[in-house]
């Protein structure tokens, strides 16, 4: 489908034949001309060709393989004997043939059982079964593999239940299409402007079918006929161009109408999605890798730039992409979705077209995703596999979670899955054309979004297994803290040039992510919006925000890979923290960073600036992304923590400085930042928090942490009127927990700010490794940290 | 196309060790349906190696054979055809063709296979055919000089049956083919 047709089919309110989905999809796949201006005639032409092709190979491949009877030149014995060795040989052939029909008879067999009165009939069973075997035939590349049944037959579905629809549609304009003229007797009044046929028998039985019988059957009453159906009318006309052969929905040529729709879906009508090169395990030329591996990769790319979070806990578990993404891929989802939702999914994937979108020499990362719909493809998988992001941060072994993964529910919302996996479609072209920028700052020591799927490294080892989060939860506050950060940013230029430049180059790797990025992507903010809103319904995750950022923040000082939230950014936490709760503020997303922020960018350049407090807002927007990964897994902590041992936080607190956190109004604007997940704008605080933090980190010790939770359950106090979220429980709980994760952070940052000296660079950043004291002490922290990560796990 | 393997007159281990390497490596498990087996095969491992490659196996008993439970005479049908099958060494005189005509009509066979002669010999009289696969080894025989390894496979398909003869010839694999059409189903093979 050409790009153009691609655009007008898209912009197009109705797509021509929208209703009959086995001509929509043939015109998508690009049998059938795509431009609006093709004729009924044009298409049937078309159809008849392909048709023809079809015949001629079916004659050629599938005559009786049984040696020539005599008369023919007689064959070279040696070489045609039934127990030849020799590849070449008919017999091997014809041996060979028997295999492969016995391979594909075992899958037919157990082709949608619970479809068994279509498929499970040896006529459609014999049917399939000879397109499967002719184009194994013809590609004997590729030979026969489990899965290709599959994609066959909702083809095949597709076109018999166009037929059915036609048969509908032709139902009172039967007489029309009737040939049988010998049981007709006319009527007696001579009106053949009008004629009302009565068949011979219904007239003897004096059935009076007065409205079958009134259609009209001259062509003027044809054009009073609603365009669709006069077009459905048209389409399978036998007298119509190329006559039998030439119409479109029919019965008699469904086998060779889905033998060419098969062959093009797994060709790719030189497109780029070939479905025939998923099965190879043939590699690729640019990836070395064969072309399923490779479109699992970029699935876990695309997934990394959009949920590092859920990205990275999978990685840590170890679930390469192929376990379940080669079952999901290789048949086009089709067994993760019943048959009526696989339908509205393929209309959707198959309406992408299939060409590639630069040419031949731009640069990609991942061929799959040079078509939108390869594109389409990979959003689906990922929006998939967000849909399941509860359950799957839930598990905590590969085994459970390779379960949840292929097992997936019954009646998922496919409607919202496919625009899901819409917006992401958008995020996986552009992210696929880029040259990896990203690696560059990777390299940093920053979010590592790699184009392979491999995650890097230091991020897994201490995230704890988090508990169900909502969707997109903290995706939101994390869009709402950054849409803050931006603000902040325009505001407060002390952290100035580097930082700023620093945020640039972070800007520019996170235009390519997803919510976790915030400099001000537009296309950021707006595929976060739509994560934001669709998560907006899952409420309550607070405090899994808010103990993820407490958990992550002593995590890996020493590795600021993306996945992890290097100690480091303790130092920056407190400034963080401050500019954290100021996006908070401004931004839903997240509320936690009050206590996160410490991302990795920010880090780098943060740890000279740390106390900077209100320049930290850059730092936000940079750290968003370590904040974010941070703030999630400490949010759960949190969280748990908060349900369950508000007390226990409070205790602890109560040693560390309460004096410093004491006062009440700084812990109520810092839970206000709670609040803040749903609100927008509360720039005011930002100056007291920034003070706060700066006390507080000046005063912050190990048993800060636990003050903080103390002081924070008063906020949260105050603060639960405030809260909109539905639970409010749940966010005070949460907001405990958030305290204490931000004592933990804060005692993490000291530990920092002690080894602030070494930092020189922000380069020297992911180099920097604690001296062990501030070791201990940050691991001390990330105790604390996880605890509270646990108690909120438990709510 | 039901393949059928007529085999037979091994005389292993008295007369030959094994059967030729390229007879060997021609005989895979998997194409062949039934193995009719003229017998002299003479031990167990030869009946459990014929029996590897195909799980449906008819021997008839030859006099050197190993194990007395084999029966003298066996009849079978595949497809439209009625085989017979027997060693032959009962036959008297060996390879008299009369005679041998005389046995099909007596078992009501289409198709008699037999051996003894370790010489390959396929007749075709008035409405049956008579096959002699000789001797896959090439064991020496008393009535037979220069005995060539030859064994005989048959393509059964509907009423037609191809007959494939291998012989091992100066230590090349020959083949050659001969067609049998049998006539309309009601007559009986006289």
């Amino acid at each position: 489908m050409s790009a153009a047709a691609a655009v007008e089919a898209s912009s197009t309110p109705r797509k021509r034949f929208s209703g009959l989905r086995g001509v929509r999809w043939r015109v998508d796949l690009g049998i059938l001309p795509s431009s609006p201006s093709a004729s009924i005639d044009d298409l049937r032409r078309v159809t008849a060709d392909t048709r023809r092709r079809y015949a001629s190979l079916r004659r050629r491949l599938l005559i009786d393989r049984h040696p020539p009877k005599d008369g023919d030149a007689s064959p070279d014995l040696t070489v045609d004997n039934p127990l030849s060795q020799n590849p070449d040989s008919n017999w091997g052939r014809f041996f060979r043939n028997a295999e492969l029909r016995k391979m594909v008879d075992q899958d037919l067999t157990r082709l949608y059982p619970e479809h068994h009165g279509y498929f499970q009939t040896p006529l459609c069973q014999a049917m399939l079964r000879r397109i499967l075997l002719l184009w194994c035939l013809q590609h004997p590349e590729y030979g026969y593999r489990q899965g290709m049944h599959e994609l066959l037959a909702p083809i095949v579905y597709v076109l018999h239940v166009d037929l059915d629809h036609l048969l509908q549609v032709q139902k009172p304009y039967e007489d029309c299409f009737n040939d049988e003229f010998d049981g007709i007797t006319l009527p007696e009044n001579n009106l053949f402007s009008n004629y009302k046929v009565k068949r011979a028998s219904d007239w003897d039985s004096g059935i009076e079918t007065e409205n079958t019988h009134h259609i009209m059957s001259d062509s003027r009453s044809l054009d009073e006929i609603d365009p669709d159906t006069r077009d459905i009318l048209l389409l399978s006309d036998c007298y119509g161009a190329e006559g039998e052969l030439g119409v479109i929905l029919s019965k008699k040529f469904m086998e060779h109408d889905a033998y060419c729709m098969f062959d093009n879906l797994m060709d790719g009508a030189q497109g780029v999605v070939a479905m025939a090169s998923f099965f190879s395990p043939v590699v690729g030329s640019s990836t070395n890798l064969p072309p399923v591996i490779e479109a699992s990769s970029a699935l876990y790319h695309l997934l990394s730039i959009v949920d590092p979070f859920l990205h990275a806990h999978l990685v840590e578990l170890e679930v390469e992409p192929q376990y379940f993404a080669l079952r999901w891929l290789r048949v086009l989802f089709g067994r993760e979705f019943c048959l009526e939702d696989l339908l509205v999914i393929w209309d959707e994937m198959l309406s992408s077209s299939n060409c590639r979108l630069r040419g031949d020499d731009a640069e990609y990362n991942f061929r799959v995703l040079c078509s939108p719909r390869g594109a389409f493809v990979a959003g689906l998988a990922v929006s998939m596999l967000h849909y399941l992001r509860s359950s799957l941060l839930a598990t905590e072994t590969t085994t459970t979670c390779l379960q949840r993964l292929l097992n997936f529910p019954q009646n998922p919302d496919t409607k919202k899955l496919i625009e899901k996996a819409k917006s992401l479609q958008e995020v996986a072209l552009v992210s696929n054309m880029l040259p990896s920028s990203s690696q560059r700052d990777s390299n940093k020591g920053q979010f590592r979004v790699s184009s392979g799927y491999s995650l890097p490294s230091g991020s897994a080892s201490p995230v704890p297994p988090l508990n169900v989060l909502p969707d997109g939860y903290w995706e939101e506050k994390w869009r709402v803290l950054h849409k803050d950060e931006e603000l902040g940013e325009q505001s407060n230029s002390d952290q100035g040039s580097a930082k700023k430049k620093l945020a640039e180059k972070l800007g520019l790797y996170r235009t390519k992510s997803e919510p976790l990025k915030v400099k001000g992507a537009l296309n950021r903010s707006s595929i976060r919006q739509i994560l934001f809103d669709d998560v907006s319904s899952d409420i309550g995750t607070v405090e899994n925000h808010v103990t993820t950022e407490c958990c992550e923040a002593p995590i890996n000082s020493n590795n600021l890979n993306v996945g992890d939230f290097p100690v480091v950014l303790a130092d920056q936490r407190t400034s963080n923290w401050i500019v954290d709760e100021t996006l908070l503020s401004g931004d839903n997303s997240v509320v936690f960073s009050k206590s996160v922020c410490p991302h990795g960018i920010g880090n780098e350049h943060e740890i000279d600036s740390v106390k900077s407090s209100v320049t930290s807002n850059s730092f936000l927007s940079d750290n968003d992304e370590e904040a974010f990964n941070m703030e999630e897994p400490r949010s759960q902590n949190a969280s748990n923590e908060l349900a369950l041992d508000a007390e226990a936080t409070s205790s602890r607190v109560a040693d560390a400085v309460p004096e410093q956190r004491a006062t009440p109004n700084h812990w109520k604007s810092f839970a206000g930042t709670f609040q803040w997940f749903w609100k927008f704008g509360r720039g005011s605080n930002e100056a007291s928090r920034e003070s706060q933090s700066s006390s507080d980190a000046r005063h912050a010790n190990k048993d800060s942490f636990d003050t903080t939770t103390c002081d924070g359950t008063d906020n949260s106090s105050g603060v639960n009127k405030r809260i909109e979220v539905g639970d409010k429980k749940m966010m005070h709980a949460l907001r405990n927990l958030g305290q204490s994760m931000l004592e933990n952070i804060q005692v993490i940052e000291t530990v920092f700010q002690q080894e602030k000296g070494k930092f020189d660079t922000l380069d020297n950043l992911s180099n920097n490794i604690l001296g062990v004291k501030g070791q201990s002490t940050a691991i001390a922290a990330l105790k604390e940290l996880r605890k509270v990560s646990n108690l909120l796990q438990e709510m | 196309m039901v393949l059928v393997l007529a085999i037979g007159d091994l005389h292993i281990p008295h007369r030959a060790p094994d059967l030729p390497a390229k007879f060997k490596s021609m005989l895979v498990p998997g194409k062949i349906q039934h193995i009719l087996c003229t017998g002299n095969l003479c031990i167990k491992e030869v009946h459990d190696y014929l029996k590897s490659l195909c799980p449906d196996l008819h021997i008839a008993r030859g006099e050197y054979d190993e194990d007395a439970r084999y029966p003298e005479n066996k009849t079978l049908t595949i497809g439209q055809f009625k085989l017979g099958l027997c060693h032959g060494h009962q036959i008297i005189p060996w390879g008299d063709l009369d005679s041998l005509a005389m046995l099909q009509r007596q078992l009501d066979v289409d198709i008699l296979v037999t051996g003894h002669t370790h010489q390959f010999k396929a007749y075709k009289h008035e409405a049956g055919v008579v096959i002699n696969p000789g001797s896959a080894t090439g064991a020496y025989s008393s009535i037979t000089y220069d005995v060539n390894p030859s064994f005989v496979l048959m393509d059964i398909d509907g009423l037609r049956v191809v007959v494939y003869v291998y012989e091992l010839i100066d230590g090349e694999v020959k083949v050659d083919k001969i067609d049998f059409k049998k006539t309309a189903n009601t007559q009986s093979a006289h």
